[in-house]
């Protein structure tokens, strides 16, 4: 941010772009749509001891037309796969996608033929998680991510599906690969 | 069951039916009846209202394909008795092509979901069945899955350092286009998915202003992604269709594909809130196939983890069946305990959630040392804190006034839909495989089986609440009969040996090699425990054909049963009970689609 010596004390210069990526940054409004056992640590992510509510992304929403980041917390079968893909649509932009888990990432164990071997075939995603199921703090790392990956500007919503992976974090170093 | 008991019914079949019904000894040790296919629905009738000890709870009926073997198709049926403490395995044969037999659903209204898996998965139609379509996979999937001549499918995974050289596949490469009709059919698909909500499906139209509402499978309050087709008369619910399969994982089928020890890793996965549960079901099948005897601090370390999974998963229920209903502080105060919990489940296994810790044979390892200490801190607290869930909820006039009087069931009625665990209990039926059937030495402990009376939200509700408290119950017991011994079984062709041995026996080196390659091998035969999870009653029927994989595995799961039962206690309630009452089934989904 460009800050002046000639105005006021307290009155800090910027762009509207970064005002309103750090602003849409600060409040994720995550979409609570729950597939498998991710979810359960997707719910432990939010109860008491790791406590989302520290990074601002405390407001589930059950519908998602109020909500901008799609938490894909399981496996996705051939049957739901038509069903993600609708529920993003409906999702206002700017939005944003974390892949939480193996089996979201990549079909994880279940390499068959009832699960889509990867929600990025039918969505695009901006964050990968591994695990399963990653611990609430690996999700916790994502969603610090993303937020960077926001504020940067690095992550613009609706880029082409079927785009390599953007990004793989691992969470053991949490480097960045 | 014992052997003899079976013989002693069979002996009565013959009697009756004459030579079309035969004995074989599989299962292992416990026998069944092989029964003609035109008998099937005489023998259930018989076996329901006159053999010795009436087996009035269905538990599931399950295919097998032998390919190559004419009759090709094995189907088991199992059914329990709930007051002679006892089950019964039953078969009967069908061949390729077009494999038919009649349905046994005006029977055992329980069987009418398995009846339709059978012909989803396998192809199998049942006579009679009023309701035949395809329950997991989508409406217009080719092929019938667990058939063994159709392909695992998936994706070839690609090695390569180079991520240029990766190409982006699109879908599972196709091995045959009749089995995948491609990514193009999941684009279009919305109106296919739609279908059935504009078709009406089977709900039935009267034009009196009655309408259609479509629940989930995106909705908070269905515990995952379940789909409920509500037909309502103003805020009655006239009917309700569930509409399940939007979480099919393939587990049975990848499970066949891979070694005993790997397919127990898709066990933790299957019902997600009890993988410890899941784990001892699979591990006591298992073992009943090769005939293996855990030592005995690996089964009181079962015991414990057993209950304290059922613990667990109790919380997670009531935590979210209580958000649903619009009390929030609950949620917090039960993931408080639960993570206390899954703390100790990470000290042991390395995973929070995932274990795979009880494997055939025993324990993976031995609990470290600093388990008992933090067990016995829960113990002390967990009292007090059910305690507080209790002032929240159980006198909370306005829990009272969302649960009593909803979503009711009768006791007949549930036992015929196969209905388990506590919200079969809720309804007064006291019925616990832990007290019916003992498995892990159950029977020596001291502990009650509540029962409720109505049937209703709130009586499953404090059914489970004092549960928590019997289980807590258990632990006590069980911790103190805990001595220090070994953990696996000294069965040096199932369970890898320690590495200790391996440096100095050349004999161990190769057990270990031979069991972390190829896998133990199990004998030709059939394994199946029936036990209680915290949803209720979760058996694995494992097929062993002599190699290191199991040729069926199959997993009939409570909440399938339990999920089955739904529209009958949604007849007549309000949308908003709807709500409550699937929270009271505490279903998981992922156990139920598999």
């Amino acid at each position: 941010m460009a800050n002046s010596h000639d105005v006021v004390p307290g009155v800090v210069f910027s762009t509207v772009d970064k005002v309103a990526r750090w602003a849409q940054s600060s409040s994720l409004w995550p979409f609570a749509f729950g597939l498998a056992c991710c979810a359960i640590e997707m719910m432990s992510t939010v109860a008491g001891r790791f406590d989302i509510a520290r990074f601002g992304a405390e407001v589930f929403r059950a519908s998602p037309r109020q909500a901008d980041l799609m938490i894909v917390a399981g496996r996705v079968s051939m049957k739901m796969g038509p069903v993600i893909k609708r529920l993003y649509d409906q999702m206002p932009d700017p939005k944003w996608v974390i892949a939480m888990g193996a089996c979201s990432s990549c079909g994880g164990v279940f390499n068959n033929y009832a699960i889509i071997q990867g929600v990025d075939k039918v969505i695009p995603v901006d964050v990968y998680v591994p695990g399963c199921p990653p611990n609430p703090d690996a999700l916790l790392y994502a969603v610090t991510r993303l937020q960077e990956k926001i504020r940067s500007g690095e992550a613009r919503p609706g880029h082409k599906i079927l785009e390599p992976a953007q990004e793989v974090i691992t969470v053991e170093s949490g480097r960045t690969s | 069951m014992e052997f003899e008991q079976t013989r002693r019914i069979f002996e009565k079949a013959r009697e009756r039916f004459g030579e079309d019904v035969s004995l074989s000894d599989r299962p292992n040790g416990e026998g069944s009846i092989v029964v003609e296919p035109s008998l099937i629905r005489d023998f259930t009738r018989w076996v329901r209202d006159e053999a010795e000890g009436s087996f009035d709870f269905f538990g599931e009926v399950c295919a097998t394909d032998f390919l190559g073997r004419s009759p090709r198709f094995d189907l088991t049926y199992t059914v329990y008795s709930t007051t002679a403490n006892r089950h019964l395995h039953y078969k009967t044969r069908v061949d390729d092509p077009d494999p038919q037999v009649d349905s046994v659903v005006d029977i055992f209204p329980g069987a009418g979901w398995h009846e339709r898996e059978i012909f989803d998965m396998f192809g199998v139609r049942f006579h009679g069945h009023p309701d035949l379509r395809r329950i997991l996979m989508p409406e217009h999937w080719r092929g019938h899955p667990l058939r063994k001549d159709y392909p695992l499918g998936g994706e070839e995974v690609q090695f390569s350092s180079n991520f240029a050289d990766i190409t982006p596949q699109t879908l599972p490469p196709a091995p045959g286009e009749d089995i995948f009709l491609g990514w193009d059919v999941l684009e279009t698909q919305p109106s296919s998915y739609t279908q059935l909500l504009e078709s009406g499906a089977e709900l039935e139209h009267d034009g009196e202003g009655r309408m259609v509402i479509n629940m989930g499978p995106q909705h908070p309050s269905t515990h995952g992604v379940l789909r409920l087709l509500l037909e309502l008369d103003g805020e009655n619910v006239v009917k309700a269709v569930p509409d399940i399969g939007f979480l099919h994982t393939g587990i049975e089928k990848t499970g066949e594909s891979l070694n005993y020890q790997q397919a127990l890793t898709l066990t933790d996965r299957m019902d997600y809130l009890s993988p410890m549960g899941n784990n001892l079901a699979f591990s006591l099948s298992v073992e009943r196939l090769i005939g293996l005897e855990p030592p005995e601090r690996a089964t009181i370390l079962r015991v414990i983890f057993a209950e304290l999974t059922r613990i667990q998963s109790h919380l997670v229920w009531l935590g979210t069946h209580a958000l649903d209903l619009g009390a929030m502080s609950a949620f917090f105060y039960c993931f408080r305990e639960r993570d206390q919990i899954l703390d100790m489940f990470e000290m042991v296994s390395g995973v929070r959630m995932m274990t795979s810790y009880i494997c055939p044979g025993g324990l993976r390892e031995d609990v470290t040392d600093d388990f008992v200490p933090a067990l016995e801190r829960f113990l002390k607290v967990f009292p007090d804190r059910l305690g507080e869930y209790e002032t929240l909820l159980t006198r909370n006039p306005i829990w009272l006034e969302r649960t009593q009087g909803v979503g009711k069931i009768s006791a007949e009625d549930a036992v015929a839909y196969g209905v388990s665990g506590a919200s079969l209990r809720g309804s007064g039926v006291r019925w616990d495989v832990r007290k019916a059937e003992p498995y892990c030495g159950y029977d020596t402990y001291d502990f009650e089986v509540p029962v409720g009376t109505n049937g209703d939200v709130y009586d499953r509700y404090l059914c489970r609440i004092e549960e928590m408290r019997q289980s807590h119950r258990i632990i006590r017991q069980a911790l103190s009969r805990l001595q220090p011994g070994p953990v696996q079984a000294e069965e040096r062709k199932v369970v890898p040996p320690p590495k200790s041995e391996i440096g100095q026996s050349m004999e161990s080196l190769i057990h270990h090699f031979l069991i972390t390659t190829i896998g133990f091998v199990a004998p030709p035969g059939e394994g199946h425990v029936p036990t209680e999870t915290g949803r209720g009653l979760l058996s694995f029927y494992i097929v062993g054909d002599g190699s290191p994989k199991p040729y069926r595995m199959r997993a009939r799961t409570p909440s399938f049963a339990n999920l089955q039962a739904l529209p009958r206690m949604l007849e007549g309630c309000l949308v908003a009970d709807a709500v409550a009452t699937i929270g009271s089934i505490d279903i998981v989904l992922g156990e139920i689609d598999r």
